[in-house]
Parts: C-alpha cells; sequence; structure tokens
C-alpha cells in the first residue's frame, strides 16, 4: 500500500487527503485492517474522509449493512437475505441483494457481511455476485477518532478487487475510487447535519 | 401477438428484420411488453382526447399531425417523459423527449416544465434584436436547458404534495439523477432541434435520412477532448463511461459529475422545405440502439404512404391489426368524436374528413410500429417515439 522508506521515514499515501502527524496516528489501523494481499490481475487503494461528527455517530450508519442507502449512492434498494438462525442479527455471514439505480454499468449486487465489531469499529463486506463487472471485491471501512483539538472523525475505506478483462488497474481504480468517494462525501453529510440537528437549542430565556 | 409483431415488422422493415422469434419466455415477455404498450397508448389517447378539447380555441395554422408511444419495455421502472404541444407558442409546436436516468423525477420534469421555459424565453427573444432567426433560437434554447438544468437539482421538492419518486428523503438532492433532453420546436418557415444526451431527432426529408442531432457519447471525440480539459476521465466500463459511471456526456440534472457532464444542448436551426419535408422522429436510444436511422424511416413512410387519401383505404397496412380504439395519441384532430365514433364526422366533405382522419392516425401507427420494432430487437431499455408529419395541411 505504501513504500516505507529508510531509516522510518513515512510518506502518507497520494491522494489520501491526510497530514503525516495524522497519518501516523492512523497507521495502527491501516496496518491492522487496510492491508490486501494483492495479486496477479489485482488491484487495491485506500481513501480517507474526514467527519466533524463524534466517532460513535459516523459509526452508527456505517455499521448499517441492512439499509447501506442512508449514505451509500446509486442504491435503487436493499434486501437483507432472510437467514432463520439469525434473525435480525447482523453478523457475519448474513447476505444483501442491493438493486442499483438506472444508467450505471450495474444493475445488482449481492454482498456478504464479512466483519462487524462494533468495539474497534469495523465494517467487512465482499461480493459474492450479481450484474457488474468488480469480481473478487473485498473492502474494509474504519472509523477513527483523532486526537487534537475539536472534533475530528476519519473514516477510512479500502478495499482489493479483480482488474477485468480490457481494462488496467488505473480504469478499475478509477472507478471504484470514484464511487466511494462520492459515498464518502454522502456519509459526511448525513452524519454532520445528524450531529447538529441534534444538538440541543439554547436556552430560551 | 409476437408472430404478429415480428411480421408486421418484417413486412415494414424488410429484409432488416428476422422473422424468427426466440424461444418460448422471450415471446411471453414480449407479449407482455406489448400488451403493457397497448395500455399505454390507450392513456396517451385518452390524454390527447382532453388536450384536442383546449386547442380547439387555438389561433393560426393547423397544427402538424404527430404520435407519440411510450412503453417502459424491458427496463424495471419507466423513466421517460414525453411531451407533445401544439400551439404553445403562436404558430409554433413543441414536441420533447427525455430519457431519464437514476430515477424519474429529472425527466418527468423536463416533460412538465420545458416547454413552458422555452415558451417564456422565445417570447422574451422576440422581442430583442436579435435579427438572425437561427441566432435567436439557438439563444433561446441555450438559456432554457441551462434553467431546466438548474431547476432539475430541486425537481423532486416541486413534484408535488405526492412524490412518486423513490430517492431517500435524507438529503434534499439527488445529484445522481438525470435526464437526456432531444426537443423540437416546428414553426412555419424553420424547424428547431436542440439536443443534449443520447436520444435524437431524424428527419426524413425527399426521400432522405437526415439525422438533426449527434449523440453525446463520452468517446465522441469533440466530448472526450473537452471532458478532458475539464479535468475528468472516460473509461470503457459496460461501454465508454465518464469515469466508469454515465453513458453519456451531456445530460439535464446528474449534478454530481459536473462540470464534466453538462447540460449544453446542441442546437440546429434549419429551414422548412415545402415538398420535400415529410416527416420528423424524435426518440429515446431504446429506439436507436436497435433500429436505425434508415430503418425507422422507412418504417415511418411506409405507414404514413399506405394511408394516403388516395386510394389508402383499398391497401392492407403494416398495423392493419390495429383498431382505432387501441392507437396512440394523434395530434390534429379536429373534433374528439373522430376517433369515437370510428366513422365519418359530420365535418366538412365525408371524404375530406375520412382522409384527414385516416392521416391522423398515420403518425400513431408508425410510432406503434417503431416501438414495437424496437421491443421485438430486445431493446434493453424504455422506449419512447414521436413522429411529427411534415407535410403542411390545408387550412380548413
Amino acid at each position: 500500500m505504501d513504500q516505507q522508506g529508510a531509516g522510518g521515514d513515512v510518506e502518507v499515501p497520494a491522494g489520501l487527503g491526510l497530514t503525516a502527524a495524522e497519518y501516523e496516528q492512523l497507521r495502527p489501523t491501516v496496518d491492522a485492517h487496510h492491508r490486501y494481499a494483492v495479486g496477479e490481475g489485482q488491484c487495491s487503494s485506500l481513501l480517507a474522509q474526514r467527519i466533524h461528527a463524534p466517532p460513535a455517530a459516523v459509526w452508527a450508519i456505517v455499521r448499517r449493512f441492512d439499509c447501506p442507502q442512508v449514505y451509500k449512492h446509486f442504491i435503487r434498494s436493499c434486501a437483507v437475505r432472510p437467514d432463520p438462525d439469525a434473525g435480525d442479527a447482523l453478523r457475519p455471514g448474513r447476505l444483501r441483494e442491493v438493486c442499483v439505480i438506472s444508467g450505471l454499468p450495474a444493475s445488482t449486487s449481492t454482498e456478504r457481511l464479512d466483519h462487524l465489531d462494533d468495539a474497534a469499529r469495523v465494517f467487512g463486506f465482499s461480493i459474492t455476485g450479481g450484474e457488474h463487472r468488480l469480481r473478487n471485491y473485498r473492502s474494509v471501512t474504519t472509523v477513527s477518532e483523532l486526537a487534537g483539538p475539536g472534533i475530528c472523525t476519519v473514516v477510512l475505506e479500502s478495499y482489493a478487487v479483480d482488474v477485468p478483462d480490457g481494462n488496467t488497474e488505473d480504469d478499475t481504480r478509477l472507478f471504484a475510487d470514484t464511487v466511494i468517494r462520492l459515498n464518502l462525501q454522502k456519509l459526511k453529510s448525513v452524519a454532520e447535519a445528524s450531529t447538529s440537528s441534534s444538538a440541543p437549542p439554547p436556552p430560551s430565556e | 401477438m409476437a408472430e404478429i409483431c415480428c411480421e408486421a415488422a418484417a413486412a415494414a422493415a424488410g429484409s432488416d428484420q428476422k422473422g424468427e422469434c426466440a424461444g418460448s419466455r422471450a415471446a411471453r415477455r414480449r407479449r407482455m411488453e406489448i400488451r403493457r404498450l397497448r395500455v399505454v397508448a390507450e392513456e396517451a389517447s385518452a390524454k390527447r382526447r382532453r388536450l384536442e378539447a383546449d386547442e380547439e380555441d387555438a389561433v393560426g395554422g393547423r397544427a402538424p399531425r404527430y404520435g407519440v408511444t411510450s412503453v417502459c419495455g424491458r427496463r424495471r421502472d419507466m423513466e421517460d417523459a414525453v411531451t407533445a404541444r401544439p400551439e404553445f407558442i403562436n404558430g409554433h409546436h413543441f414536441f420533447g423527449v427525455f430519457d431519464g436516468h437514476g430515477c424519474s423525477h429529472v425527466a418527468t420534469s423536463c416533460g412538465e416544465r420545458m416547454h413552458q421555459i422555452v415558451a417564456e424565453e422565445a417570447t422574451a427573444a422576440a422581442g430583442s434584436s436579435v435579427s438572425d432567426e437561427t441566432a435567436r433560437w439557438r439563444g433561446v434554447m441555450e438559456k432554457s436547458y441551462a434553467r431546466m438544468d438548474a431547476e432539475a437539482v430541486v425537481s423532486r421538492e416541486t413534484a408535488g404534495p405526492a412524490p412518486t419518486c423513490r430517492c431517500e428523503m435524507q438529503l434534499p438532492k439527488c445529484d445522481h439523477v438525470g435526464s437526456t433532453a432531444v426537443v423540437a420546436v416546428v414553426g412555419p418557415r424553420h424547424l428547431v432541434v436542440a439536443n443534449c444526451g443520447d436520444s435524437r431527432a431524424v428527419l426524413s426529408s425527399g426521400g432522405a435520412t437526415i439525422p438533426l442531432s449527434a449523440d453525446h457519447k463520452p468517446d465522441r471525440p469533440d466530448e472526450l477532448e473537452r471532458i478532458h480539459a475539464a479535468g475528468g476521465r472516460v473509461i470503457f466500463w459496460d461501454g465508454a463511461r465518464v469515469f466508469g459511471m454515465l453513458a453519456m456526456s451531456r445530460a439535464i440534472g446528474d449534478s454530481y459529475l459536473k462540470p464534466f457532464v453538462i447540460s449544453d444542448p446542441e442546437v440546429l436551426v434549419v429551414e422548412r422545405k415545402d415538398g420535400e419535408d415529410e416527416f420528423l422522429i424524435l426518440a429515446s436510444d431504446g429506439l436507436w440502439d436497435v433500429v436505425s436511422n434508415e430503418v425507422a424511416c422507412k418504417v415511418v413512410r411506409t405507414c404514413l404512404r399506405n394511408r394516403a387519401p388516395r386510394g389508402g383505404r383499398e391497401r392492407s397496412s403494416p398495423t392493419s391489426n390495429l383498431s382505432p380504439r387501441q392507437s396512440s395519441a394523434s395530434g390534429g384532430s379536429s373534433s374528439s368524436g373522430d376517433e369515437e365514433a370510428g366513422g365519418p364526422s359530420g365535418d366538412g366533405a365525408g371524404s375530406e374528413s375520412d382522409g384527414e382522419s385516416a392521416e391522423d392516425r398515420a403518425c400513431a401507427e408508425a410510432a406503434i410500429l417503431l416501438t414495437k420494432l424496437a421491443l421485438a430487437r430486445q431493446s434493453a431499455d424504455n422506449v419512447s417515439v414521436v413522429v411529427i408529419n411534415l407535410r403542411r395541411r390545408p387550412r380548413s
């Protein structure tokens, strides 16, 4: 994912939009959850989004495996497959069927919940089927708090995916990064709006 | 019915259409689609009759005859909208096809508002000092599309007390919804066509097939250059797409892809040629993806010719299996009673009235036939078609 220079010099991945100090705080999370063994014909990427809202509020949105349209674009509908053993519990192994809006190069996506760790705020899913060109797509989203003045939450989302025939790594990364970047921007809007609307009103006296 | 559909299409399209049908499942699906087409056509016909009542007060020349069809086809949702507004301003007639994507509300908003905006801009421009008709209409259309694009951002909020689209309520904007817009204004001396997206306008004149719009595909060389200059990217991901996402380079709406996907129309103003101009077809890519310009014009020409007053009633037509009640909307009837009575009306000479009535239905039949042809050829999209007869009609 990133090259570490000689002598412990840290290079922040290009385009991530984080300062070196911020990235240093997030290194343990990146090392633990956002590294992939990427083989021939695959690519991966990591994106970050700063959000001015408490991490708990952001996590409450991110963890909704059953309702991704709250913060993801391009979703027409989403249905979690019934699991008689699990009931309503969201736990690894659950599947959801996502229908995509028209006009895009996808119509459906079958997705499996891989990780849901409320303590560490780690959410992971993979795409197991559907009509689209993203094969062997795996993704992890983490919600971290940055120390410092003011509330600052950083959401990291990473993925690994096959490069489809006829496309380059750069094409594939451009497509997937565009979708994820738009989703993270919406997550920021939704989380910050819900936080500001839930603030207690100032005393009327 | 599927066999009749294929047979009719084969008769009209000649060797371009294979007569054989796919499997029974495909045949059943097509029968359902054709049934849906019939329902939509009847609804459009009822709407047309209501419009005709309003139109009787119109002044000026006779409105051109036209036919409209708009069907869901193989898509999950209907996201197209079609507008026909004869005499929307004095002596001018508005036609538009709007193929939505992402959701329906931007196309619906275009269908409801574009003709009003164009009328306002045309009326304002009429008083301007611009004497060149071409430059004046280009300005009208460019301003109109810009206004329509601005309205699209808030179109869901203005849809009315009961919004019918499915967008989430969390955010006020729906950045990823948009629509094509191909618009034609038929005036006494000029045809004005404005296009944004990959719907299309095709003119038949003097037996020649003349495209009046060029599809805005992201890999069109000049569009590709414009997108790159703006810092965007086009990749081939199920076809050429802006950032691998949208398969057109211009659209109303789609705020999330601006400034790469723009709403500026390409405008063409052509002088009408009496004696040569035959008809104009506006349609969404649900038609054009599976039917070439030439085949479409051949189909329409056959329908219009077979319905000519001279000897028309003696010859069977490719749509002879359709009864008048089942035709889609047909413009230009002077009395709504014509369609319902099914016989000669009380107006004027019987033979002349019969001729007009037959010609009125020909455009509707042409639109239906093109739609059936698109469905038979496995179009994967909504199909919307407007056929406008450009031959002048004598004043009554």
